[in-house]
């Protein structure tokens, strides 16, 4: 519970690193009708790829200097030295991130979503999708920037990116299969089942790899 | 299954299909390619280790 | 027993000089062998009904995405054996193999938008096989920008091995595309439980050139991983022994 506490007071402290990225997720999501014919069809039909991508890049926009900080001040060697399992604060770390930026962005996510297709039901189950999605998303940035720790967040992205695009490719499905009225649940649960494995085995190797940086 | 599909050195070039299609220069862009990269690989390996061997001695 | 085996057998100096007796029977058999393939595809198989001459791409096309794919299964086998018995031989592959993965995956891109001119009428299609193979390539790219952003070697080696085993995810993933989406890309046609949708006298040119291919692609490896060792072990003794 210390560990939580303090984590969320580091984060709130640091105002552009929460309401930053969900600042810029509204201007994306703002400034893409610009780019489109103002015909509604239109918007709707761009809408959700946008949705996804901008989640995306919010996500790795967020987790750009999640350890670097710590690494920077020497906390994350204290870290290192006085925990029992790291592992456990770093899942406590970015549990802390999704719940001050992912859920946001969820929220107004799915309220653009209620704004552009005007269906309350999509809204709503695009909701749940959207949080899955953004944990999952924020799990690998942070592996991406663990491994790129004072190389910058390019590189990072660069390699992370790759190991998103199944996800990608399921969210894409996911849409369809509300629009149809198909087996949305199934999907759910696929997410759901991806996301549990990765919470559990992402610490993990972070932890690793945050050792191995500072051997 | 060991005859030749084309009767002169021109046809394989163009290898002109049932619809009419000129496919040669597919095919021999394609033969170029793979055989330039692999080509080129190997030199640029050679190369490589033969000069870190120079800085070596 | 399996560590002392492997710490024997797997020294940098036992390999080189294992690989420098085998490269050349490698080397000229694999050739010889791609060649007369490439000649047996090229001119003495039949013309495909459907596709015309086009077809013959097949010979160049299939061997190198097949290769680019296994290069991968086998840089995560590597990097496997890397972290669990600090091989270093296995870290230096795994950053050898990484370029001519990129190569191979290359020629497959080429190789596949060339086929589509005439076949499907378009050079690139959004379909999930070939933006999976274009994901693939960027992924090699990736590793090798990783492995080269890090001064300290040791590190990078590490790192490296890590994003290897988590990258290879994707791998049953880009396998799969083909089967899991109706797209554009024919699925394999060559498989190990399935009797190959494929004509005999076109599948045997495609084998011995998948086999020729594969051979050149290990002395590729060869001469690559012997670059890079004599690059990170300049300093020992064995290696000016060995220049």
């Amino acid at each position: 519970m210390n560990i939580l506490y303090f984590e969320l007071l580091k984060l709130r402290k640091k105002s552009r690193g929460w309401l930053g990225p969900i600042l810029v997720f509204i201007l994306i999501m703002t400034a893409f009708p610009l780019t489109v014919e103002f015909l509604n069809e239109d918007l709707e039909q761009a809408f959700f790829s946008i949705l996804w991508i901008a989640v995306l890049l919010v996500m790795m926009l967020a987790t750009e200097d999640i350890f670097l900080e710590d690494y920077n001040d020497g906390s994350l060697e204290q870290l290192v030295i006085h925990t029992e399992s790291l592992s456990f604060v770093i899942g406590v770390k970015i549990l802390i991130y999704w719940a001050l930026i992912g859920i946001p962005v969820s929220l107004i996510g799915s309220i653009y979503c209620l704004g552009i297709t005007s269906s309350f039901e999509m809204a709503l189950l695009i909701f749940p999708v959207l949080l899955i999605s953004s944990y999952i998303f924020l799990n690998l940035f942070c592996f991406g920037n663990s491994l790129t720790l004072t190389k910058g967040s390019v590189l990072g992205t660069l390699i992370t990116m790759p190991l998103l695009l199944p996800l990608l490719v399921v969210l894409g499905k996911v849409v369809i299969a509300i629009n149809l009225g198909l087996n949305y649940f199934d999907f759910l649960i696929l997410l759901l089942g991806v996301l549990s494995i990765i919470i559990v085995i992402i610490p993990l190797i972070i932890s690793f790899v945050i050792r191995a940086h500072l051997e | 299954m060991f005859n030749f599909a084309f009767s002169s050195m021109s046809e394989a070039i163009l290898m002109e299909s049932q619809n009419g299609q000129n496919h040669g220069i597919y095919v021999w862009s394609v033969f170029l390619i793979v055989f330039g990269a692999l080509i080129l690989t190997f030199i640029i390996y050679k190369n490589k280790i033969r000069n870190l061997s120079k800085k070596i001695k | 027993m399996i560590k002392k085996f492997i710490h024997q057998f797997a020294s940098p100096k036992t390999y080189l000089k294992q690989v420098d007796r085998a490269y050349s029977y490698i080397f000229f058999t694999s050739l010889s062998i791609y060649l007369i393939a490439i000649f047996w595809g090229l001119f003495l198989t039949p013309e495909d009904f459907v596709q015309g001459h086009s077809y013959r791409i097949i010979y160049l096309h299939v061997p190198a995405s097949f290769i680019s794919q296994s290069l991968y299964l086998g840089m995560a086998f590597a990097s496997a054996i890397f972290l669990i018995w600090k091989v270093k031989l296995s870290a230096y592959l795994v950053r050898s193999i990484a370029p001519i993965g990129a190569m191979t995956t290359f020629i497959a891109l080429v190789s596949g938008s060339i086929w589509g001119i005439p076949t499907w009428g378009t050079w690139w299609a959004w379909d999930a096989r070939i933006i999976s193979t274009l994901i693939l390539f960027i992924m090699y790219l990736g590793l090798i920008s990783l492995h080269d952003s890090f001064t300290n070697n040791e590190k990078a080696d590490k790192f490296l091995a890590i994003l290897v085993l988590v990258g290879s995810v994707n791998i049953p993933i880009i396998k799969m595309s083909v089967e899991w989406w109706s797209t554009l890309h024919q699925s394999a046609s060559i498989t190990i439980t399935q009797k190959p949708a494929i004509d005999p006298s076109m599948l045997y040119p495609l084998f011995a050139s998948a086999i020729g291919f594969t051979g050149l692609v290990v002395c590729l490896v060869i001469l690559s991983s012997k670059f890079h060792i004599l690059d990170r072990e300049r300093n020992k003794s064995w290696v000016k022994d060995y220049v």
